[in-house]
């Protein structure tokens, strides 16, 4: 990545808009006729191109960390500033690794906003759990941070017990614990992701068959009104990311 | 027959209602993480021009999954500012 500016990053609290330090005054007077062409191509035009996209990722990834500052371990300045150039270096990165595959559906502006975004917000994550265990803890297992508090121990319900129920009978081990990481102990995904090894996107499959089966079953028993699309009772099929076994292995 | 007292610690807590409708929510039609990830900057464009079609898969994914759901508004939030 040649060297750009780190001086555009914001600096402090003030609002993400104005990250830029000297945009440009009707915010795209010097923007690329064609963003790919000019990335591709090489000399100065190339190069004007890469401080400008920079530039846009820094505002993006700055209005991401702004947005989610509540969230940051440290929130000094000097802290968010590292975090925002930092994710836009990283999002440039995926970006010109991704640029043979913008298909023009949206402006290049905001199809590069949103690998700045993506960053950024997972950043923050990784960050805000950076020093926290992650529990794969399977039901009946307690969790250490939500055993005390009394608002977590509400009475259950009809319906929760049958849903409990349910998770014990027709999920296996590593539904359970996915589902009880990332719904009950609240785990963001791409956290638990990093920890366990996997992606975000397999483990929200997971997910998605682990609400397909309890639903399934749920409905069964008649607490959930029938759906004429939904599938009744699923058979046990293997999940691709368990490596467990339905019999008790954990994973 | 156990007869040790269970002490609040070594009972599992049990579902509170947000995580029982988190469980239940119905994620049909199917789409990824990464199909999200895909579509977001045209839908975030068409949500931001009020032009936005139907899309239930889109729409669906983002009401189930947190991550994905704070991206997308995040990038609306970006694309109304400018």
């Amino acid at each position: 990545m040649p060297a750009v500016k780190r001086d555009e990053a914001r600096r402090g609290t003030p609002p993400p808009a104005r990250l830029d330090a000297d945009p440009p005054a009707d915010g795209r007077a010097d923007e690329p006729a064609d963003w790919v062409e000019a990335l591709r191509g090489d000399g100065p035009d190339q190069l004007a191109a890469l401080r400008r996209l920079h530039a846009l990722m820094l505002r993006a990834c700055g209005h991401q960390v702004w947005r989610m500052r509540a969230a940051l371990p440290d929130a000094s300045p000097d802290a968010v500033e590292l975090l925002v150039n930092q994710a836009a270096d990283e999002a440039m990165t995926a970006l010109l690794g991704k640029l043979h595959t913008f298909e023009g559906r949206s402006r290049f502006t905001t199809w590069a906003f949103k690998f700045a975004i993506l960053q950024a917000a997972t950043e923050v994550r990784r960050l805000q759990w950076q020093h926290r265990e992650v529990e794969l803890r399977d039901l009946d297992e307690p969790s250490a941070s939500a055993a005390d508090d009394p608002q977590l121990r509400a009475e259950g319900t009809a319906l929760a017990d049958a849903v409990v129920d349910a998770m014990r009978r027709v999920l296996t081990p590593y539904q359970r614990r996915i589902a009880v990481a990332l719904l009950v102990d609240t785990v963001p995904i791409d956290v638990l992701a990093e920890r366990l090894g996997t992606s975000r996107g397999a483990l929200y499959k997971t997910l998605h068959d682990t609400r397909v089966r309890l639903r399934a079953e749920l409905t069964a028993q008649g607490f959930l009104p029938v759906d004429r699309g939904q599938p009744t009772r699923p058979p046990m099929a293997p999940d691709p990311d368990d490596s467990s076994t339905p019999a008790g292995g954990n994973r | 027959m156990n007869d040790t007292p269970e002490t609040p610690q070594s009972r599992p807590a049990p579902l509170t209602g947000p995580a029982v409708d988190a469980l239940l929510r119905d994620t049909t039609p199917w789409l990824s993480c990464e199909d999200c990830f895909e579509r977001m900057d045209a839908y975030a464009e068409s949500v931001v021009r009020g032009t936005h079609p139907p899309d239930e898969a889109m729409t669906t994914h983002l009401s189930a999954c947190p991550a994905c759901e704070e991206e997308a508004h995040s990038l609306i939030e970006l694309l109304k500012a400018e």
